[in-house]
């Protein structure tokens, strides 16, 4: 049982760093991120591949999955958006997801197409014995997923913080004060990306193997979920949201012993049609969130 | 080469019917609506229930799910996009894409992942000038066309048709014109409904049914939209044939899994060169 939760704990954890990622570009950037699962499947693939086949050692390769990953959507949004308005970005960053994944289940000569890669090496995996190595790993995502969020909340109370929500809230009136908002939003979501690459590098770290099945639709739902749950904008928030989807998520697991009659088919389906179900009234109801976006406060109440 | 440019005019007109009311809902919702592909995917689902598990005609069972498909669609739209209409574009795409997600794991739920087909005769394709073409794609033809034909008269004759043209050019002007835009969301819904109901059954009767069968024409029916200009239903039957070739066409030239990457460049060189679409106004911020 402790095993199990110290699991489920590196999963939070590293789901949490995702969230912290789409809070980044869409809660405080207000660029939506329908890409998601491609871009988490290239910092997952990237930080692997740099193992197995470059040789690197965990810590560069991580450091390489996150450039990868922060320059392809750098790029995407440098592209989308020189032209054009938030609609077409979410069709594009749709489109380049499925993209990604699809170079993932079909270039067998670098991702192994649908049999995924295997034997991921994990940092320091061959010092730590294996029956503790789980508690290091759990100790190795708590950190980063702390420092992920220092890092965050330092961007967000710098004088850049406030420029990204300027342009988030009005990009006219950001642009005639002279501010470049291409350029403002290109960096939110190369940044943005640049988590999402750390993230999928722990997803490889935890799982030691990848294949294209992993990445479905259920990352982006949860997501979203857990962007929405904690707050748009508010760190902390998606870190609580991520927490709940996923203990909701690993839960509804035993659901299967609830009602036996359930395939494993109609099961996934019913956590995605929970999770939709609860985005929308989140949408409707709450759409705050449960926590607020830091704002500067005055010394007076 | 023929062959494969008739391929693609049938996946073209195929597309047609989506890419119109991804169009139309764009046009008078002002946002890219993500759940149109699993909306197709439960109404062929609908229809596969008539037909294949009732044993009704195909026919009818279209008929049925797509008036099935309109009535839910207006239900959709007042639980789900009603309350949120006033939060802006990103709010509501959001909303969609949950929607999305509920409707494709509903088709799921219900039929599995298993891919399976609707109930029609088997029919021996024939030749005309050495190119190969079978009954489906014959009806795929005739049903687009004339959804098209009726959809044009709508559109430019009929008092609804000029009141949704109206809501989508300029919202307030309309209101202030005296157009009850509630009604004329309604009815576009009600017609965006239809045409994916007909569009899926199309797309079943081409492929196959499977859950994910919509969503993978999402990105080709947004391209085929954004190309003719979102919100000009020319556009959109325009955009869905060329996209529909030049997919099909590409598959000489790189490998068919990444067809979508056609649609997806597509989109890339309209935003750069000429992002209003062939037939589209610039569109100017307020």
């Amino acid at each position: 049982m402790t095993s199990y939760l110290v699991l489920l704990g590196i999963v939070v954890c590293f789901s949490a760093i995702l969230a912290l990622a789409l809070n980044f570009q869409w809660g405080l950037g207000g660029m939506v991120n329908f890409g998601l699962t491609g871009f988490y499947a290239l910092g997952a693939y990237a930080s692997a591949l740099l193992m197995l086949r470059a040789g690197a050692n965990s810590f560069f390769a991580v450091l390489g999955a996150m450039a990868v990953v922060a320059a392809v959507c750098g790029l995407v949004a440098f592209i989308t958006l020189r032209v054009t308005e938030e609609d077409y970005f979410a069709i594009v960053t749709l489109g380049v997801g499925e993209m990604l994944r699809l170079v993932a289940l079909n270039e067998d000569w670098l991702t192994k197409g649908a049999l995924g890669l295997t034997g991921i090496p994990r940092p320091f995996g061959d010092v730590i014995a294996p029956e503790n190595y789980q508690y290091f790993l759990l100790a190795l995502a708590v950190v980063l997923l702390l420092a992920t969020l220092w890092f965050l909340n330092a961007v967000a109370r710098s004088p850049f913080g406030r420029l990204v929500r300027a342009v988030r809230e009005d990009d006219v009136v950001a642009a005639t004060l002279g501010k470049n908002v291409l350029w403002v939003r290109v960096r939110i979501f190369a940044i943005g990306g640049g988590i999402i690459g750390l993230a999928g590098s722990m997803h490889g770290f935890y799982y030691q193997y990848i294949d294209p099945t992993q990445f479905s639709n259920i990352v982006l739902a949860y997501g979203f979920m857990a962007v929405i749950a904690g707050g748009r904008g508010a760190h902390r928030g998606a870190i609580f949201g991520a927490a709940a989807v996923m203990v909701l998520l690993e839960g509804s697991r035993f659901l299967k012993d609830l009602i036996p009659a359930l395939d494993s088919d109609q099961l996934a389906a019913i956590r995605i049609i929970i999770i939709g179900v609860g985005l929308i009234l989140l949408l409707i109801y709450r759409p705050q969130g449960f926590m607020r976006e830091y704002r500067l406060q005055t010394e007076l109440k | 080469m023929l062959q494969t440019t008739f391929n693609g005019i049938i996946t073209g007109v195929i597309m047609t019917l989506p890419a119109l009311a991804v169009t139309l809902l764009f046009g008078v919702l002002k946002f890219p609506n993500f759940a149109v592909g699993a909306m197709m995917t439960v109404a062929a689902y609908m229809a596969f229930a008539l037909n294949a598990q009732l044993g009704w005609p195909l026919l009818p069972a279209t008929a049925a799910a797509a008036l099935a498909m309109g009535t839910l669609c207006i239900g959709i739209d007042h639980v789900t996009f009603k309350p949120l209409r006033e939060r802006g574009g990103i709010t509501l795409m959001v909303a969609s894409l949950g929607l999305g997600f509920i409707l494709e794991n509903i088709a799921r739920f219900a039929y599995g992942n298993s891919a399976r087909s609707f109930a029609i005769e088997l029919a021996r394709p024939f030749r005309i000038a050495d190119v190969r073409m079978n009954q489906e794609q014959m009806i795929t033809l005739g049903v687009s066309t004339a959804a098209m034909i009726l959809m044009y008269l709508l559109l430019t004759r009929s008092p609804m048709g000029r009141a949704m043209r109206a809501v989508a050019d300029n919202p307030s002007l309309a209101l202030v014109r005296g157009i009850e835009s509630p009604r004329v969301i309604r009815w576009t819904w009600f017609i965006a409904g239809m045409l994916l109901a007909v569009g899926g059954v199309l797309i079943g009767m081409d492929r196959a049914l499977e859950p994910p069968m919509g969503s993978n024409y999402l990105i080709s029916v947004f391209a085929a939209a954004i190309l003719g200009g979102l919100g000009s239903p020319l556009g959109a039957f325009v955009g869905a044939l060329v996209i529909g070739v030049v997919s099909e066409l590409s598959t000489l030239v790189v490998p068919p899994n990444y067809r979508i990457g056609v649609p997806l460049c597509a989109i890339a060189v309209i935003l750069i060169f000429r992002p209003q679409g062939l037939f589209g106004h610039p569109y100017i911020r307020k």
